[in-house]
């Protein structure tokens, strides 16, 4: 027999207000190509860490640059993981990407500057026009170690400054973006204000500069679940989240305009429902070898309660803020 | 009465309007408007609840002004500048009262 979860109540407020949360046009493609990173944050929705194996194999990264070729629509290649540059073919798929005319995005921790061989990286973003989006929790160093371990904000500050050195900010075409998390179980800050105490404070103490600062909510899954619910704080923000759902974020939610490839070739409407291994809806293209971007535009969404976390106060999403 | 000071106790703050809820209508219109931001950012505004808060030593109020805080970019390092502001002129304020001891002495002995 088979059983039907009932809808979740982020589900049930969305049929409330009258609607299902429904796609646009996708146009970005954001591929995971593993969740092994150098680094085990806190927060990570993720689980990534140096002993995760899931690594993209050949075939899928190949289907995904045959998606790209074939869909113009797909503006954007948004690389993540893990720590994306770990991949053996990470350098292939940017200059691939950039090769169809592809804005390439990388999410970058920094620290993968500094393990072994990884010292060129700053050059080869530049060389290829890369879009950097750097994780920086926040512009102390106590804030944000206690998120990504300690010694990781010094390693930053020298990754940025290594970005900076390439030309990144200082170019406008170099474009270096930074997200900050909340480091623990709160809100992210009003994205302005942050991103103008952030920039006067790492130029002033640190040279740094930097294009915008984007703040991203923490997802209750995953680690970060996981120490919610350990710190005994996972009913008290989930029910923070629920009471600052935010309608007008609904518009510019990412689900609605990219698509989400796993490292296995699974796809999924967002990095979130990936973790939890929500895939598309029934119908939909399941992995990237059968997709189609016709059938992909104007689908249904897959939603759970996680999907507070996007909705609450000035919203989340892998651009920041969303109102 | 189980405990004095419970945290569950600040989600029910709102129950006292049952009692004069005219009162706390005006309370909380109040409340809301001196916290808008104005000249004074809301994160100056905050940091002022917050700093308040320790030397008034509100329970409710430090938890509640800690995590509001957090939502406003600031971290336990801001928080303890701000909450060593409040205690040293809270200190200085029990200093100056000793002028009336200076002032009494002075007075009465030779």
């Amino acid at each position: 027999m088979t059983t039907v979860a009932p809808p979740s109540r982020f589900a049930r407020l969305l049929e409330g207000r009258g609607g299902e949360l429904r796609a646009a046009v996708p146009t970005t493609l954001q591929v995971n190509v593993g969740k092994r990173c150098n680094q085990a944050c806190h927060h990570c929705h993720v689980d990534a860490s140096p002993a995760r194996t899931e690594v993209m194999p050949d075939d899928v990264v190949e289907a995904c640059l045959d998606v790209l070729a074939r869909a113009p629509e797909l503006g954007t290649l948004d690389i993540t993981g893990g720590a994306p540059e770990l991949h053996p073919r990470f350098r292939e798929l940017v200059v691939r990407g950039r090769a169809l005319g592809r804005k390439v995005m990388v999410r970058h921790n920094l620290t993968v500057q500094f393990e072994p061989g990884f010292a060129g990286l700053p050059r080869f973003f530049a060389d290829h026009g890369v879009e950097v989006v750097c994780s920086l929790p926040h512009y102390t160093e106590e804030a944000t170690d206690r998120q990504r371990g300690r010694g990781v904000f010094a390693r930053s500050v020298e990754g940025l400054q290594a970005l900076n050195a390439v030309g990144y900010s200082r170019e406008d075409a170099l474009v270096l973006n930074l997200v900050s998390n909340p480091v623990g179980a709160f809100l992210p800050p009003a994205q302005g204000d942050l991103e103008r105490d952030t920039r006067e404070w790492l130029l002033a103490h640190h040279g740094i500069v930097f294009h915008s600062l984007f703040t991203i909510t923490n997802m209750p899954i995953s680690r970060f679940a996981a120490w919610l619910r350990r710190a005994g704080n996972y009913e008290a923000y989930m029910a923070r989240l629920e009471a600052a759902f935010n309608p007008s974020t609904l518009p510019g939610l990412m689900c609605r305009s990219l698509v989400s490839v796993g490292y296995d070739g699974r796809l999924y409407d967002c990095d979130f429902n990936q973790m939890l291994e929500l895939g598309l809806e029934a119908g939909q293209p399941a992995t990237i070898f059968d997709f189609d971007l016709r059938r992909l535009s104007f689908r249904p969404v897959r939603t759970g309660e996680h999907c507070f976390g996007c909705t609450a106060g000035a919203g989340s999403s892998c651009g920041g803020a969303l109102a | 009465m189980a405990a004095y000071f419970d945290d569950a106790d600040l989600a029910h703050f709102g129950d006292l309007k049952q009692h004069a809820p005219e009162l706390w209508n005006a309370f909380e219109r109040y409340y809301a408007a001196a916290f808008e931001p104005g000249l004074l950012s809301k994160r100056e505004k905050v940091l002022v609840g917050f700093a308040v808060a320790q030397v008034s030593q509100c329970p409710y109020c430090i938890d509640s002004y800690t995590q509001t805080a957090l939502e406003q970019g600031l971290t336990i390092k801001h928080l303890a500048e701000a909450m060593h502001a409040a205690a040293s002129l809270r200190a200085g304020i029990a200093l100056a009262h000793g002028l009336v001891a200076h002032n009494a002495d002075k007075k009465i002995s030779m």
